[in-house]
Protein backbone atom coordinates (compact mmCIF):
# COMPACT_ATOMS: atom_id res chain seq x y z
CA UNK A 1 0.00 0.00 0.00
CA UNK A 2 3.05 2.37 0.63
CA UNK A 3 4.49 1.87 -2.15
CA UNK A 4 1.22 2.56 -4.44
CA UNK A 5 1.52 5.82 -2.76
CA UNK A 6 5.20 6.55 -3.07
CA UNK A 7 4.86 5.43 -7.13
CA UNK A 8 1.42 7.62 -7.43
CA UNK A 9 3.90 10.66 -6.33
CA UNK A 10 6.09 10.18 -8.11
CA UNK A 11 4.36 9.69 -11.49
CA UNK A 12 2.33 12.88 -10.39
CA UNK A 13 5.35 14.44 -9.17
CA UNK A 14 6.58 14.15 -13.09
CA UNK A 15 3.39 14.50 -14.46
CA UNK A 16 3.53 18.08 -12.71
CA UNK A 17 6.99 18.75 -14.14
CA UNK A 18 5.59 17.68 -17.70
CA UNK A 19 2.58 20.07 -17.20
CA UNK A 20 4.69 23.12 -16.01
CA UNK A 21 5.47 24.77 -19.01
CA UNK A 22 1.83 24.89 -20.51
CA UNK A 23 0.79 26.07 -17.07
CA UNK A 24 2.89 28.89 -17.62
CA UNK A 25 1.24 29.56 -21.24
CA UNK A 26 -2.05 29.34 -19.38
CA UNK A 27 -0.81 31.64 -16.79
CA UNK A 28 0.83 34.35 -18.49
CA UNK A 29 -1.70 34.60 -21.10
CA UNK A 30 -4.25 35.37 -18.70
CA UNK A 31 -2.42 38.22 -17.16
CA UNK A 32 -2.13 41.61 -18.09
CA UNK A 33 0.41 43.39 -19.81
CA UNK A 34 0.84 45.45 -16.42
CA UNK A 35 0.73 42.31 -14.59
CA UNK A 36 3.41 40.25 -16.55
CA UNK A 37 6.04 42.56 -15.70
CA UNK A 38 6.07 41.78 -12.32
CA UNK A 39 7.72 38.68 -10.23
CA UNK A 40 6.90 35.33 -11.41
CA UNK A 41 3.67 34.88 -9.26
CA UNK A 42 1.96 31.97 -11.06
CA UNK A 43 -1.76 32.75 -10.26
CA UNK A 44 -2.96 35.79 -12.53
CA UNK A 45 -4.49 38.56 -9.70
CA UNK A 46 -7.00 39.74 -12.36
CA UNK A 47 -7.36 37.02 -14.99
CA UNK A 48 -8.17 38.55 -18.40
CA UNK A 49 -9.26 36.96 -22.01
CA UNK A 50 -8.02 40.49 -23.65
CA UNK A 51 -4.03 39.32 -24.16
CA UNK A 52 -5.55 35.85 -26.38
CA UNK A 53 -8.15 38.01 -27.76
CA UNK A 54 -6.04 40.96 -29.10
CA UNK A 55 -3.41 38.40 -30.68
CA UNK A 56 -5.84 36.77 -32.05
CA UNK A 57 -7.07 39.55 -33.69
CA UNK A 58 -4.85 42.95 -34.06
CA UNK A 59 -1.81 40.63 -34.28
CA UNK A 60 -3.26 38.63 -36.94
CA UNK A 61 -2.69 35.31 -35.31
CA UNK A 62 -6.26 34.29 -37.75
CA UNK A 63 -3.97 34.99 -40.47
CA UNK A 64 -0.88 32.46 -39.39
CA UNK A 65 -3.55 29.62 -37.90
CA UNK A 66 -5.15 29.65 -41.90
CA UNK A 67 -1.55 29.71 -43.10
CA UNK A 68 -0.42 27.19 -40.68
CA UNK A 69 -3.61 24.95 -41.46
CA UNK A 70 -2.88 25.49 -45.79
CA UNK A 71 0.87 24.57 -45.56
CA UNK A 72 0.25 21.23 -42.20
CA UNK A 73 -3.27 20.20 -44.71
CA UNK A 74 -1.44 19.82 -48.31
CA UNK A 75 1.77 18.66 -47.14
CA UNK A 76 -0.11 15.91 -45.26
CA UNK A 77 -2.36 15.52 -48.23
CA UNK A 78 0.61 15.50 -50.43
CA UNK A 79 2.19 12.57 -48.03
CA UNK A 80 -0.97 10.38 -47.92
CA UNK A 81 -0.96 10.49 -52.07
CA UNK A 82 2.01 9.81 -52.93
CA UNK A 83 3.82 7.71 -49.86
CA UNK A 84 0.38 5.43 -50.25
CA UNK A 85 1.19 4.41 -53.88
CA UNK A 86 4.52 4.08 -53.49
CA UNK A 87 4.16 1.87 -50.32
CA UNK A 88 1.56 -0.04 -52.37
CA UNK A 89 4.04 -0.51 -55.34
CA UNK A 90 6.51 -1.29 -52.90
CA UNK A 91 4.71 -4.16 -50.91
CA UNK A 92 2.09 -5.45 -53.68
CA UNK A 93 3.82 -4.84 -57.28
CA UNK A 94 6.73 -6.65 -57.78
CA UNK A 95 8.92 -4.50 -60.48
CA UNK A 96 12.87 -5.15 -61.16
CA UNK A 97 14.44 -2.42 -58.82
CA UNK A 98 12.29 -2.42 -55.90
CA UNK A 99 14.32 -3.25 -53.30
CA UNK A 100 17.17 -0.88 -53.90
CA UNK A 101 14.50 1.61 -54.72
CA UNK A 102 12.96 1.14 -51.38
CA UNK A 103 16.04 1.08 -49.77
CA UNK A 104 17.36 3.91 -51.20
CA UNK A 105 14.43 5.88 -49.79
CA UNK A 106 15.19 4.48 -46.14
CA UNK A 107 18.70 5.90 -46.27
CA UNK A 108 16.85 9.34 -46.70
CA UNK A 109 16.69 9.11 -43.03
CA UNK A 110 20.20 9.35 -42.00
CA UNK A 111 20.33 12.89 -43.75
CA UNK A 112 20.29 15.53 -41.16
CA UNK A 113 17.99 18.28 -41.78
CA UNK A 114 21.01 20.80 -41.37
CA UNK A 115 23.06 19.15 -44.29
CA UNK A 116 20.24 19.80 -46.94
CA UNK A 117 18.78 23.15 -45.72
CA UNK A 118 21.42 25.33 -47.77
CA UNK A 119 20.57 22.93 -50.98
CA UNK A 120 16.78 23.38 -50.62
CA UNK A 121 16.75 27.07 -49.95
CA UNK A 122 18.39 27.25 -52.77
CA UNK A 123 16.69 24.71 -55.02
CA UNK A 124 13.65 26.64 -54.15
CA UNK A 125 15.65 30.05 -55.41
CA UNK A 126 15.82 28.12 -58.89
CA UNK A 127 12.69 27.01 -59.23
CA UNK A 128 11.36 30.62 -57.97
CA UNK A 129 9.52 28.76 -54.98
CA UNK A 130 11.27 30.73 -52.49
CA UNK A 131 8.59 32.84 -49.80
CA UNK A 132 5.74 30.66 -51.42
CA UNK A 133 3.88 27.70 -49.80
CA UNK A 134 4.41 24.99 -52.43
CA UNK A 135 8.25 25.85 -51.71
CA UNK A 136 8.11 24.68 -48.13
CA UNK A 137 5.57 21.79 -48.67
CA UNK A 138 7.15 20.26 -51.05
CA UNK A 139 10.71 19.36 -48.96
CA UNK A 140 8.36 18.33 -46.13
CA UNK A 141 6.58 15.87 -48.45
CA UNK A 142 10.20 14.44 -49.18
CA UNK A 143 11.26 14.97 -45.69
CA UNK A 144 8.77 12.58 -44.51
CA UNK A 145 9.44 9.79 -47.29
CA UNK A 146 11.35 7.29 -45.23
CA UNK A 147 9.03 7.24 -42.05
CA UNK A 148 5.78 7.03 -44.34
CA UNK A 149 6.61 4.45 -46.69
CA UNK A 150 8.26 2.72 -44.17
CA UNK A 151 5.09 2.22 -42.03
CA UNK A 152 2.57 2.56 -44.80
CA UNK A 153 4.56 -0.45 -46.85
CA UNK A 154 4.70 -2.86 -43.58
CA UNK A 155 0.75 -1.83 -43.18
CA UNK A 156 -0.35 -3.28 -46.80
CA UNK A 157 2.06 -6.25 -47.00
CA UNK A 158 -0.30 -6.91 -43.63
CA UNK A 159 -3.54 -7.62 -46.02
CA UNK A 160 -4.12 -11.05 -46.79
CA UNK A 161 -3.64 -12.07 -50.75
CA UNK A 162 -7.24 -13.73 -50.68
CA UNK A 163 -8.55 -9.84 -50.67
CA UNK A 164 -6.99 -9.04 -53.48
CA UNK A 165 -7.24 -12.30 -55.19
CA UNK A 166 -10.83 -12.05 -54.92
CA UNK A 167 -10.98 -7.86 -56.22
CA UNK A 168 -9.08 -9.50 -59.48
CA UNK A 169 -11.84 -12.31 -60.14
CA UNK A 170 -14.91 -9.43 -59.66
CA UNK A 171 -12.43 -7.87 -62.84
CA UNK A 172 -10.97 -4.80 -60.49
CA UNK A 173 -7.96 -2.99 -61.78
CA UNK A 174 -4.54 -2.48 -59.85
CA UNK A 175 -6.02 1.30 -58.84
CA UNK A 176 -9.25 -0.15 -58.01
CA UNK A 177 -7.77 -2.47 -56.02
CA UNK A 178 -5.70 -0.20 -54.28
CA UNK A 179 -8.52 2.33 -53.77
CA UNK A 180 -11.62 0.19 -52.35
CA UNK A 181 -9.63 -2.43 -50.79
CA UNK A 182 -6.09 -1.72 -49.33
CA UNK A 183 -6.51 2.12 -48.46
CA UNK A 184 -9.73 1.49 -46.21
CA UNK A 185 -8.50 -1.83 -44.51
CA UNK A 186 -5.00 0.28 -43.63
CA UNK A 187 -7.15 3.41 -42.02
CA UNK A 188 -4.85 3.10 -38.90
CA UNK A 189 -1.92 3.15 -40.75
CA UNK A 190 -2.74 6.19 -42.76
CA UNK A 191 -4.11 7.98 -39.51
CA UNK A 192 -0.85 7.35 -38.18
CA UNK A 193 1.30 8.92 -41.01
CA UNK A 194 -1.40 11.79 -41.33
CA UNK A 195 -0.99 12.75 -37.32
CA UNK A 196 3.15 12.24 -37.92
CA UNK A 197 3.10 14.73 -40.52
CA UNK A 198 0.84 16.96 -39.57
CA UNK A 199 2.04 17.98 -36.16
CA UNK A 200 6.00 18.54 -36.97
CA UNK A 201 4.74 20.05 -39.87
CA UNK A 202 2.66 22.47 -37.54
CA UNK A 203 5.95 22.89 -35.30
CA UNK A 204 8.17 23.46 -37.93
CA UNK A 205 10.49 26.38 -37.72
CA UNK A 206 13.92 26.36 -39.40
CA UNK A 207 13.15 25.87 -42.90
CA UNK A 208 10.10 27.85 -43.18
CA UNK A 209 12.44 30.69 -41.41
CA UNK A 210 14.43 30.93 -44.20
CA UNK A 211 12.08 29.87 -46.90
CA UNK A 212 8.97 32.35 -46.50
CA UNK A 213 10.27 36.13 -46.24
CA UNK A 214 6.67 37.59 -46.57
CA UNK A 215 5.01 38.38 -43.16
CA UNK A 216 1.74 37.69 -44.79
CA UNK A 217 2.38 33.96 -45.65
CA UNK A 218 4.03 33.39 -42.15
CA UNK A 219 3.15 29.94 -40.67
CA UNK A 220 2.21 30.26 -36.07
CA UNK A 221 5.65 29.56 -35.37
CA UNK A 222 7.31 32.20 -37.45
CA UNK A 223 4.81 34.78 -36.35
CA UNK A 224 5.55 34.09 -32.68
CA UNK A 225 9.38 34.33 -33.44
CA UNK A 226 8.41 37.83 -35.21
CA UNK A 227 6.62 39.09 -31.93
CA UNK A 228 9.77 37.72 -29.54
CA UNK A 229 11.91 39.65 -32.01
CA UNK A 230 10.46 43.13 -31.78
CA UNK A 231 11.33 46.18 -30.08
CA UNK A 232 9.44 45.48 -26.73
CA UNK A 233 7.91 42.08 -26.68
CA UNK A 234 5.44 41.52 -24.07
CA UNK A 235 5.71 37.96 -22.03
CA UNK A 236 2.18 38.07 -22.18
CA UNK A 237 1.62 38.16 -25.87
CA UNK A 238 4.11 35.71 -26.33
CA UNK A 239 2.31 33.14 -24.01
CA UNK A 240 -1.15 34.06 -25.80
CA UNK A 241 0.21 33.06 -29.18
CA UNK A 242 2.34 30.17 -28.11
CA UNK A 243 -1.19 28.73 -26.39
CA UNK A 244 -2.92 29.38 -29.97
CA UNK A 245 0.00 27.09 -31.71
CA UNK A 246 -0.51 24.41 -28.61
CA UNK A 247 -4.06 24.01 -28.43
CA UNK A 248 -5.04 22.36 -31.47
CA UNK A 249 -2.01 19.74 -31.55
CA UNK A 250 -3.09 18.59 -27.88
CA UNK A 251 -6.76 18.73 -28.55
CA UNK A 252 -5.43 16.44 -31.72
CA UNK A 253 -3.37 14.26 -29.87
CA UNK A 254 -5.96 13.56 -26.97
CA UNK A 255 -8.42 12.46 -29.40
CA UNK A 256 -6.06 10.07 -31.13
CA UNK A 257 -3.29 9.23 -29.09
CA UNK A 258 -3.53 5.71 -29.92
CA UNK A 259 -2.57 6.22 -33.49
CA UNK A 260 0.36 8.08 -32.33
CA UNK A 261 1.52 5.64 -29.83
CA UNK A 262 1.44 2.95 -32.72
CA UNK A 263 3.04 5.06 -35.51
CA UNK A 264 6.03 5.67 -32.77
CA UNK A 265 6.68 2.03 -31.47
CA UNK A 266 6.04 1.20 -35.90
CA UNK A 267 8.90 3.69 -36.62
CA UNK A 268 11.61 2.50 -34.00
CA UNK A 269 10.61 -0.84 -34.10
CA UNK A 270 11.22 -0.53 -37.62
CA UNK B 1 -0.05 -14.66 -69.92
CA UNK B 2 1.85 -15.12 -66.75
CA UNK B 3 4.68 -12.92 -68.20
CA UNK B 4 2.03 -10.42 -69.79
CA UNK B 5 0.27 -10.04 -65.97
CA UNK B 6 4.03 -9.77 -64.68
CA UNK B 7 4.96 -6.86 -67.25
CA UNK B 8 1.77 -5.02 -66.62
CA UNK B 9 2.08 -5.38 -62.97
CA UNK B 10 5.64 -4.37 -63.26
CA UNK B 11 4.69 -0.99 -65.07
CA UNK B 12 1.78 0.07 -62.92
CA UNK B 13 4.27 -0.80 -60.04
CA UNK B 14 6.60 2.15 -61.76
CA UNK B 15 3.53 4.23 -62.46
CA UNK B 16 2.64 3.99 -58.84
CA UNK B 17 6.17 5.23 -57.47
CA UNK B 18 6.65 7.98 -59.97
CA UNK B 19 5.66 10.82 -57.93
CA UNK B 20 7.72 9.50 -54.80
CA UNK B 21 10.35 9.29 -56.81
CA UNK B 22 9.96 12.33 -58.67
CA UNK B 23 10.28 14.16 -55.74
CA UNK B 24 12.77 12.21 -54.04
CA UNK B 25 15.13 12.88 -57.48
CA UNK B 26 14.57 16.66 -56.68
CA UNK B 27 14.52 17.67 -53.39
CA UNK B 28 16.29 14.55 -52.11
CA UNK B 29 19.32 13.41 -54.56
CA UNK B 30 19.54 16.75 -56.00
CA UNK B 31 19.81 18.78 -52.88
CA UNK B 32 22.43 16.20 -51.48
CA UNK B 33 24.34 15.88 -54.35
CA UNK B 34 24.53 19.67 -54.66
CA UNK B 35 25.45 19.96 -51.16
CA UNK B 36 28.73 17.48 -51.03
CA UNK B 37 29.52 19.45 -54.20
CA UNK B 38 29.39 22.69 -52.59
CA UNK B 39 31.15 21.57 -49.54
CA UNK B 40 34.49 21.38 -52.08
CA UNK B 41 33.97 25.08 -53.02
CA UNK B 42 34.02 28.41 -51.51
CA UNK B 43 30.86 30.56 -52.59
CA UNK B 44 29.31 33.55 -50.68
CA UNK B 45 25.56 33.17 -52.97
CA UNK B 46 26.10 35.77 -54.61
CA UNK B 47 28.89 35.52 -57.25
CA UNK B 48 28.03 34.05 -60.22
CA UNK B 49 30.82 31.05 -59.69
CA UNK B 50 32.49 28.78 -57.06
CA UNK B 51 35.68 28.90 -56.23
CA UNK B 52 37.10 25.34 -55.81
CA UNK B 53 38.97 24.30 -52.82
CA UNK B 54 39.53 20.98 -52.82
CA UNK B 55 38.86 19.54 -49.00
CA UNK B 56 40.36 23.12 -48.06
CA UNK B 57 37.05 23.88 -46.17
CA UNK B 58 37.02 20.72 -44.15
CA UNK B 59 40.66 21.55 -43.29
CA UNK B 60 39.88 25.20 -42.61
CA UNK B 61 36.64 23.49 -39.94
CA UNK B 62 38.78 21.08 -38.32
CA UNK B 63 42.10 22.87 -37.83
CA UNK B 64 43.59 25.30 -40.52
CA UNK B 65 41.14 28.53 -40.53
CA UNK B 66 42.58 30.60 -37.56
CA UNK B 67 39.07 32.30 -36.47
CA UNK B 68 36.65 29.55 -37.86
CA UNK B 69 38.77 26.50 -36.29
CA UNK B 70 38.70 27.03 -32.69
CA UNK B 71 34.64 28.21 -33.12
CA UNK B 72 34.12 25.05 -34.74
CA UNK B 73 36.57 22.99 -31.82
CA UNK B 74 34.49 24.82 -29.44
CA UNK B 75 30.91 23.40 -30.69
CA UNK B 76 32.42 20.24 -30.89
CA UNK B 77 33.18 19.88 -27.25
CA UNK B 78 29.98 20.99 -26.44
CA UNK B 79 28.16 18.93 -29.37
CA UNK B 80 29.72 16.32 -27.53
CA UNK B 81 28.65 16.77 -23.93
CA UNK B 82 25.60 16.99 -24.58
CA UNK B 83 25.74 13.85 -26.85
CA UNK B 84 26.93 11.80 -23.75
CA UNK B 85 24.24 14.09 -20.81
CA UNK B 86 21.11 14.03 -23.09
CA UNK B 87 20.62 10.02 -23.63
CA UNK B 88 21.99 9.23 -19.93
CA UNK B 89 19.85 11.83 -18.04
CA UNK B 90 16.69 10.29 -20.43
CA UNK B 91 17.36 6.92 -19.62
CA UNK B 92 17.32 7.57 -16.40
CA UNK B 93 14.68 9.42 -16.14
CA UNK B 94 12.26 7.27 -18.38
CA UNK B 95 13.23 4.05 -17.16
CA UNK B 96 11.77 4.14 -13.71
CA UNK B 97 8.77 6.47 -14.95
CA UNK B 98 7.86 3.94 -17.18
CA UNK B 99 8.26 1.21 -14.18
CA UNK B 100 6.59 3.27 -12.05
CA UNK B 101 3.59 3.60 -14.44
CA UNK B 102 3.07 0.26 -15.16
CA UNK B 103 2.84 -0.91 -11.77
CA UNK B 104 -0.52 0.94 -11.47
CA UNK B 105 -4.03 0.69 -13.18
CA UNK B 106 -5.39 3.73 -11.84
CA UNK B 107 -5.04 7.10 -13.54
CA UNK B 108 -2.63 5.06 -15.99
CA UNK B 109 -4.18 6.40 -19.49
CA UNK B 110 -4.03 9.94 -18.06
CA UNK B 111 -0.58 9.90 -17.08
CA UNK B 112 0.89 8.53 -20.03
CA UNK B 113 -0.95 11.66 -21.72
CA UNK B 114 0.17 13.81 -19.35
CA UNK B 115 3.80 12.14 -19.72
CA UNK B 116 3.39 12.47 -23.52
CA UNK B 117 2.16 16.36 -24.27
CA UNK B 118 5.62 17.67 -24.68
CA UNK B 119 6.66 15.49 -27.29
CA UNK B 120 3.61 16.66 -29.35
CA UNK B 121 4.39 20.35 -28.75
CA UNK B 122 7.64 20.45 -29.13
CA UNK B 123 8.59 23.64 -30.97
CA UNK B 124 8.79 27.34 -30.41
CA UNK B 125 5.99 28.34 -28.47
CA UNK B 126 7.56 25.41 -25.77
CA UNK B 127 11.06 26.60 -25.75
CA UNK B 128 9.60 30.13 -24.88
CA UNK B 129 7.32 28.73 -22.47
CA UNK B 130 10.37 27.28 -20.93
CA UNK B 131 12.55 30.72 -21.79
CA UNK B 132 10.04 32.44 -19.82
CA UNK B 133 10.12 30.25 -16.75
CA UNK B 134 13.62 30.96 -17.17
CA UNK B 135 14.31 34.12 -17.08
CA UNK B 136 16.08 36.57 -13.78
CA UNK B 137 12.39 37.37 -12.30
CA UNK B 138 11.15 33.89 -13.90
CA UNK B 139 8.46 31.25 -12.70
CA UNK B 140 11.94 28.88 -11.55
CA UNK B 141 13.60 31.78 -9.88
CA UNK B 142 10.32 32.53 -7.65
CA UNK B 143 9.61 28.75 -6.68
CA UNK B 144 13.25 28.23 -6.06
CA UNK B 145 12.79 31.67 -3.55
CA UNK B 146 9.68 30.76 -2.24
CA UNK B 147 11.01 26.97 -1.33
CA UNK B 148 13.97 28.90 0.48
CA UNK B 149 16.28 27.71 -1.99
CA UNK B 150 17.19 30.90 -3.01
CA UNK B 151 20.72 30.79 -2.97
CA UNK B 152 20.10 28.12 -6.03
CA UNK B 153 18.21 31.11 -8.06
CA UNK B 154 19.79 32.87 -10.85
CA UNK B 155 19.76 36.29 -11.00
CA UNK B 156 21.14 36.53 -14.06
CA UNK B 157 18.08 34.12 -15.80
CA UNK B 158 19.26 30.35 -16.44
CA UNK B 159 20.16 31.23 -19.62
CA UNK B 160 21.64 34.21 -18.75
CA UNK B 161 24.71 32.88 -16.91
CA UNK B 162 27.09 31.53 -18.97
CA UNK B 163 28.01 28.63 -16.56
CA UNK B 164 24.16 27.26 -16.16
CA UNK B 165 23.07 27.82 -19.87
CA UNK B 166 24.54 24.60 -21.65
CA UNK B 167 23.04 22.62 -18.44
CA UNK B 168 19.83 24.14 -18.91
CA UNK B 169 19.29 23.46 -22.24
CA UNK B 170 20.13 19.79 -21.72
CA UNK B 171 17.69 19.46 -19.25
CA UNK B 172 15.01 21.27 -21.48
CA UNK B 173 16.12 18.74 -24.30
CA UNK B 174 15.55 15.62 -22.07
CA UNK B 175 12.03 16.88 -21.00
CA UNK B 176 11.37 16.79 -24.64
CA UNK B 177 13.17 13.67 -25.14
CA UNK B 178 11.45 11.71 -21.92
CA UNK B 179 7.99 11.38 -23.60
CA UNK B 180 9.44 8.61 -26.57
CA UNK B 181 11.62 7.09 -24.62
CA UNK B 182 9.11 6.28 -21.50
CA UNK B 183 6.69 5.18 -24.20
CA UNK B 184 9.45 2.24 -25.60
CA UNK B 185 10.29 1.21 -21.95
CA UNK B 186 6.63 0.94 -21.21
CA UNK B 187 5.96 -1.07 -24.45
CA UNK B 188 8.66 -3.33 -23.33
CA UNK B 189 7.78 -3.71 -20.18
CA UNK B 190 4.64 -4.93 -21.20
CA UNK B 191 5.88 -7.30 -23.60
CA UNK B 192 8.33 -9.14 -20.83
CA UNK B 193 6.80 -12.49 -19.71
CA UNK B 194 5.23 -12.32 -15.91
CA UNK B 195 6.75 -15.82 -15.29
CA UNK B 196 10.28 -14.68 -15.58
CA UNK B 197 9.81 -11.76 -13.12
CA UNK B 198 8.11 -14.40 -10.47
CA UNK B 199 10.60 -16.91 -11.12
CA UNK B 200 13.32 -14.21 -9.53
CA UNK B 201 10.78 -13.42 -6.68
CA UNK B 202 10.39 -17.43 -6.05
CA UNK B 203 14.33 -17.24 -5.98
CA UNK B 204 14.67 -14.45 -3.09
CA UNK B 205 15.21 -11.40 -5.52
CA UNK B 206 13.01 -8.34 -4.01
CA UNK B 207 11.66 -5.56 -6.30
CA UNK B 208 14.95 -3.43 -6.46
CA UNK B 209 17.07 -6.61 -7.62
CA UNK B 210 14.24 -7.79 -10.09
CA UNK B 211 14.60 -4.44 -11.53
CA UNK B 212 18.16 -4.42 -11.75
CA UNK B 213 19.22 -8.08 -12.75
CA UNK B 214 16.24 -9.00 -14.45
CA UNK B 215 14.21 -6.06 -16.02
CA UNK B 216 16.83 -4.20 -16.83
CA UNK B 217 18.56 -6.50 -19.45
CA UNK B 218 15.82 -7.56 -21.27
CA UNK B 219 15.42 -4.08 -21.81
CA UNK B 220 19.09 -3.26 -23.16
CA UNK B 221 17.88 -3.46 -26.45
CA UNK B 222 15.20 -0.64 -25.63
CA UNK B 223 18.09 1.38 -23.81
CA UNK B 224 20.22 0.35 -27.12
CA UNK B 225 17.10 2.12 -29.14
CA UNK B 226 16.54 5.21 -27.30
CA UNK B 227 20.83 5.93 -26.69
CA UNK B 228 20.92 5.87 -30.46
CA UNK B 229 17.69 8.40 -30.91
CA UNK B 230 18.85 10.61 -28.39
CA UNK B 231 22.63 10.96 -29.68
CA UNK B 232 21.07 11.71 -33.21
CA UNK B 233 19.39 14.28 -31.82
CA UNK B 234 21.92 15.81 -30.15
CA UNK B 235 24.33 15.40 -32.61
CA UNK B 236 21.81 17.25 -35.27
CA UNK B 237 19.28 19.43 -33.44
CA UNK B 238 19.68 22.76 -33.08
CA UNK B 239 15.93 24.32 -33.24
CA UNK B 240 15.74 24.53 -29.56
CA UNK B 241 19.36 26.32 -29.21
CA UNK B 242 18.88 28.85 -31.50
CA UNK B 243 15.52 29.76 -30.31
CA UNK B 244 16.21 29.59 -26.83
CA UNK B 245 20.00 31.05 -26.83
CA UNK B 246 20.88 31.57 -30.35
CA UNK B 247 24.33 29.92 -29.01
CA UNK B 248 24.73 32.63 -26.60
CA UNK B 249 25.23 34.08 -23.84
CA UNK B 250 29.07 34.91 -25.45
CA UNK B 251 28.89 31.79 -27.83
CA UNK B 252 28.46 29.11 -24.81
CA UNK B 253 25.33 27.19 -25.78
CA UNK B 254 26.87 27.15 -29.73
CA UNK B 255 26.48 23.82 -31.11
CA UNK B 256 27.83 21.87 -34.65
CA UNK B 257 24.07 22.25 -36.21
CA UNK B 258 23.85 25.70 -35.15
CA UNK B 259 27.40 26.86 -36.74
CA UNK B 260 26.48 25.43 -39.48
CA UNK B 261 23.28 26.98 -39.90
CA UNK B 262 25.04 30.46 -38.76
CA UNK B 263 27.14 30.15 -41.58
CA UNK B 264 24.93 29.11 -44.65
CA UNK B 265 22.97 32.14 -43.37
CA UNK B 266 24.10 34.70 -40.66
CA UNK B 267 27.51 35.04 -42.39
CA UNK B 268 26.93 37.94 -44.84
CA UNK B 269 28.41 38.38 -48.02
CA UNK B 270 31.45 36.66 -46.29
CA UNK B 271 32.24 33.09 -48.44
CA UNK B 272 30.83 30.67 -46.26
CA UNK B 273 28.28 28.28 -47.73
CA UNK B 274 31.21 25.96 -48.76
CA UNK B 275 32.45 26.04 -44.99
CA UNK B 276 28.55 25.24 -43.75
CA UNK B 277 27.85 21.99 -46.38
CA UNK B 278 31.10 20.90 -45.18
CA UNK B 279 30.13 21.14 -41.66
CA UNK B 280 26.73 19.59 -42.50
CA UNK B 281 28.93 16.68 -44.20
CA UNK B 282 30.92 15.86 -41.36
CA UNK B 283 27.82 15.82 -38.96
CA UNK B 284 26.04 13.08 -41.87
CA UNK B 285 29.48 11.06 -41.70
CA UNK B 286 29.39 11.05 -37.93
CA UNK B 287 25.68 9.78 -37.99
CA UNK B 288 25.86 7.22 -40.31
CA UNK B 289 29.34 6.15 -38.15
CA UNK B 290 26.71 6.69 -35.40
CA UNK B 291 24.39 4.08 -36.97
CA UNK B 292 26.66 1.76 -38.22
CA UNK B 293 27.63 0.89 -35.00
CA UNK B 294 23.97 1.06 -33.67
CA UNK B 295 23.34 -1.79 -36.58
CA UNK B 296 26.11 -4.00 -35.78
CA UNK B 297 25.35 -4.15 -32.06
CA UNK B 298 21.90 -5.12 -32.53
CA UNK B 299 23.05 -8.01 -35.09
CA UNK B 300 25.82 -9.39 -32.27
CA UNK B 301 23.19 -9.63 -29.56
CA UNK B 302 20.37 -11.29 -31.92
Amino acid sequence: MRARIVVHALLAGYALISLYPFLLMVSGALKDSREILLDGHFLPSDPTLSTLARTWSELHFFTYFGNSLIVTGFTTLGVLVVYSLAGYAFAVLPFPGRRPLYGMFLSLLFVPGVTVLLPVVILQQKLGLIGTFPGIILPFVNGTAPLSIMLLTNSFRAVPGELKESARCDGAGELRTFWSIYLPVSRPALITVALLTAVPTWNEYVLTRVSLNDASRYTLPLALQNLNSSTAPQENVLMAASLIIVIPVIILFVLLQRYFVNGLQGAVKG
Amino acid sequence: MAARVRSRQALTGYVFVLPAVALFAVMGVYTVGYGLALSFARWNGFTPYWTWVGVGNYLDLIYRDPTIAPIVQGAAVRTVVVMIAQPVLTVLISFPLAVALNRITLLRAAFRTVFFLPQVTAGIALYYAWSYALQPDGSLNFILRHLGLGTIAQPQGWLGNPATALPTLIVVAVFGAVPVAMLLYLTGLQSIDQSVIDAARVDGAGGLRTMTSVVWPLLLPITGAVVVLNLRDALQGFSQTLLMTNGGPGGHTLVLGLESYNLAFFSGLKPTLGLSSALGWILFVIALLLAAVNLRALRSRA
